[in-house]
């Protein structure tokens, strides 16, 4: 089983004895929750980015939207939504799904600016997001550009842990039922106009309450129970 | 950037009592709430740490329950739970358990209570007394009407132009009319010694002295009229119209502190009003066939229309139109004289249920019957049997429905003499019957309209007696008070009904106006009152300490809103071209209006549960 958290939590130690002072320093300087800890008693963050395509390589961040959980409660008050400034013009096709138009953005942040607010607030905590891989993928690639170290922390990917739960079931599913907006009518939750980072990050710590209300909340549920496999 | 939270924003901007707040407030409310889901089957409220929250359902359906496992109130999406704050109105009990899967708003109760002092239309959504709550859902109701009428709002004494014109009794008939022509007004007062002996009128001139050739150098007191009613000038104007129309006069002298103030003419209220009962009421009075009746009678879903759109409260509206169905059977009654000859022995007819207790609107049944001496011969009862038809087809056809229970004098069980209906009262009142007692409760509203109304007074006298007397009697009348419920509230587009089933829609008049009259019927019997109508009836019983001074307010103001709602869906029913019914569908209703109504519900429920304690009904039911 390498693909603990333990291991996780191992490589955390691992990096930080490298890491000059910095922001990722101080990232990781905060231990990872345990596996086996009751989600009652952890904190969330629940993200979710827009960017100007899917490829993290070639494209970029365009916003970020953040909500903390504290256990089984949405701190509303942490709500955080942060528009980042793009090297390059916004694509047409990518500009009709988030609204975010050039000018927009041009009032952002630079993405530096924005990661060295968010990863404070991310540390020692659990990342919520839905289909977690993508925003890991550009949250890995910005912190390697901006600050050379790596990006990895304990996930809910709240599409895989729907995902499980179906196959656990041994139900059939089609793929455009793993999507948000599908999955939150299935628990009975509002319909939201997505496409927002911080409305889709809202959405995704709802859906995870939901999910999370599923288990016989009269026992510890174990936070091992959600997490992405690494 | 500004969309933050906008989805949550955009929820409490659309439900009150947040709709109230000011935009500022609500950019940055979202901040102050926490979110929760609690799934199907989970206790609800959810437990709290140090500081409890008031609730805000975004999706979702919870039961609230009392001790005893009784449906309280059912929430959904936009409904508020202030009962775990301190200070709030909320019931104290509940047990409450999601019943379906809900996404909860969590608002610290500091928050909102400092909400509440900055913000008083805000404030005013929680506030605690029913009663105040109530006053300003009638008072919204109104002006959402239009103008408030003018009748209502001004005093009889604001209506009066100027100073009395009076002669002395012994002045000549010329010299009254001269007088009368100078100063030109319609009507002159007999006074001596700042005494108010008489008044004489146009008409009166005309009738009594140019048409009997009576000499003008007689005195004016040989044709004035005598017992004269007068107004005090603090009354509004409204009971000015009503005592018109009633006493079928065109002018009432009004006194302020006994003085005399002047003379109120019909034309003076005319001026108030466009279409009017008092000119109606001219007409019915002057038609000489039933088919004149009939046309005016068509005029009366107009009149009602308008009254109400004048902002008029159901009240004043309803003692309006009896006046008229009032005017329409006695003129049928005097038609029928004509017709049949004079009476063999005397009688009085008697109007009964609503049109008694002054609180019919337009088409209602017709419920009557007729009480005769008992000088009463069979070879009579014919006289009697076609002077019920007569006018109860009149009735019918001026579009006062034949009665479905058959209360009608045309029922000959609802012909009889005094001994007969002593007996009939004598039985329900000392041997009641639950079934029987139910369909007689219309008799204990009954009021003589036409004829010897000496016959009826000490039958009256009589009942009320026996009635405070008899305690089981009254056990019964409780338990039937009780059988029309109003409902707990409203879920969704449903009404909710007290054992937790819904209906599509709410009956105004079974489940809102029936329960308070029932309840007012009781006050009355109980401390021997002759009141019939349910406001006056629960006036009198405060009076009399059969009720206290905040259950009759309560009552009171719940029937007027409720009454006033059902004569404005009634009102749209007529201008939409729809037949009229007491029934209104939760989803027309505004949230604003819900929460009023369900102050409405339980205003009355609280005083049904107070007379079931009184009376121990589940014993007598």
């Amino acid at each position: 089983m390498f693909a603990s958290l333990l291991s996780l939590d191992y490589r955390r130690k691992r990096l930080l004895k490298r890491l000059p002072p910095g922001v990722m320093r101080d990232f990781y300087a905060v231990p990872f929750p345990s596996r086996s800890s009751d989600c009652r008693e952890l904190e969330f963050a629940a993200l979710d980015l827009e960017t100007t395509g899917l490829n993290p390589q070639q494209d970029e961040i365009l916003s970020v939207g953040l909500v903390i959980l504290r256990g089984e409660q949405i701190e509303l008050q942490s709500a955080t939504h942060r528009l980042v400034r793009p090297q390059s013009d916004i694509p047409e096709n990518s500009a009709v799904i988030h609204h975010i138009t050039d000018d927009h953005a041009a009032t952002g942040e630079s993405l530096a600016q924005v990661l060295t607010e968010l990863l404070p607030l991310l540390a020692g905590k659990v990342l919520i997001a839905h289909h977690a891989r993508f925003e890991l993928q550009f949250l890995r690639t910005a912190c390697e550009r901006h600050f050379g170290c790596r990006f990895f922390m304990p996930t809910i990917d709240t599409q895989e842990v729907a995902r499980r739960t179906l196959e656990r079931r041994n139900q059939s599913f089609r793929p455009q039922q793993m999507r948000l907006a599908e999955l939150r009518e299935r628990y009975h939750l509002p319909r939201y106009r997505l496409h927002n980072a911080l409305s889709d990050a809202l959405a995704a710590a709802e859906l995870f309450l939901a999910q999370l209300a599923q288990h016989d909340l009269s026992r510890p549920v174990a936070v091992k129970n959600f997490l992405l496999k690494v | 950037m500004d969309v933050e939270l906008i989805e949550i924003r955009e929820f409490l901007a659309a439900h009150p009592p947040f709709d109230l707040l000011p935009d500022e407030v609500l950019d940055t409310l979202p901040q102050l709430l926490t979110v929760r889901y609690l799934r199907r089957g989970v206790d609800f409220p959810p437990e709290h740490g140090e500081a409890p929250p008031a609730i805000l359902l975004r999706m979702g359906a919870v039961e609230l329950r009392d001790d005893e496992g009784r449906l309280l109130q059912k929430l959904c999406e936009g409904d508020i739970y202030t009962g775990a704050c301190p200070d709030t109105a909320e019931a104290l009990a509940t047990k409450g358990k999601c019943v379906e899967d809900s996404l909860l708003y969590l608002l610290p109760c500091d928050a909102l209570q400092s909400l509440r002092q900055r913000f008083t239309p805000f404030n005013s959504y929680f506030e605690q007394s029913i009663r105040l709550r109530l006053q300003q859902a009638i008072s919204q109701l109104q002006q959402s009407q239009g103008n408030i009428s003018n009748l209502m709002s001004l005093d009889s004494g604001a209506l009066i132009r100027r100073e009395p014109v009076s002669i002395a009794p012994e002045a000549s008939i010329r010299q009254a009319a001269q007088l009368m022509s100078e100063q030109r007004v319609s009507s002159l007062l007999i006074t001596e010694q700042q005494q108010l002996l008489g008044i004489v009128t146009d008409r009166d001139l005309r009738q009594r002295c140019i048409a009997t050739g009576t000499d003008t150098a007689e005195a004016v007191s040989s044709i004035m009229s005598r017992e004269i009613f007068t107004l005090e000038a603090e009354r509004p104007a409204f009971d000015a119209l009503m005592e018109m129309t009633r006493r079928q006069i065109h002018h009432l002298p009004v006194t302020r502190s006994g003085a005399l103030l002047g003379v109120l003419s019909a034309t003076d209220l005319l001026h108030q009003h466009s279409l009017n009962t008092v000119s109606i009421v001219g007409r019915i009075r002057r038609s000489s066939t039933t088919d004149e009746l009939v046309e005016t009678a068509q005029e009366l879903p107009e009149l009602q229309l308008q009254l109400i759109q004048s902002g008029m409260t159901a009240d004043h509206l309803t003692q309006a139109l009896c006046a008229v169905t009032d005017a329409l059977s006695q003129r049928l009654l005097t038609l029928a004289e004509e017709k049949l000859g004079s009476p063999p022995v005397p009688y009085v007819w008697l109007v009964c249920g609503s049109q008694a207790r002054r609180e019919q609107t337009a088409f209602s049944d017709q419920d009557n019957a007729l009480l005769i001496d008992d000088a009463l011969q069979p070879e009579h009862e014919s006289w009697f049997a076609e002077l019920a038809r007569f006018v109860s087809d009149g009735l019918a056809r001026c579009g006062f429905e034949y009665c479905p229970g058959e209360v009608m004098a045309t029922n000959p069980k609802w012909r009889q003499p005094l001994r007969e209906w002593r007996r009939y009262f004598s039985q329900w009142i000392n041997s009641p019957e639950p079934m029987a007692l139910m369909h007689s409760s219309i008799f204990f509203d009954m009021r003589p309209l036409h004829g010897e109304e000496a016959l009826y007074t000490p039958l009256r006298d009589e009942v009320l007696a026996q009635c405070r007397e008899n305690r089981i009697f009254l056990h019964y009348m409780a338990a039937n008070a009780l059988k029309h419920r109003p409902p707990l509230g409203f879920f969704r587009q449903f009404v909710l009904v007290h054992d937790g089933e819904h209906d599509d829609s709410l009956d105004l008049k079974h489940r809102g106006v029936i329960p308070v009259v029932d309840l007012a019927r009781v006050f009355a019997l109980s401390a021997a009152l002759p009141q019939l109508n349910t406001q006056e009836r629960l006036r009198a019983a405060e009076q009399a300490g059969a009720l206290s001074r905040d259950g009759a307010e309560d009552l009171l103001h719940a029937l007027e809103f409720i009454a006033t709602l059902r004569a404005r869906h009634q009102a749209e029913q007529q201008l939409a071209g729809e037949a009229l019914d007491n029934y209104v569908r939760p989803e027309t209703l505004s949230r604003l209006e819900r929460t009023q109504l369900k102050d409405a519900f339980a205003a009355i429920r609280a005083m049904q549960e107070a007379m079931e304690q009184r009376y121990q009904t589940a014993r007598f039911a």
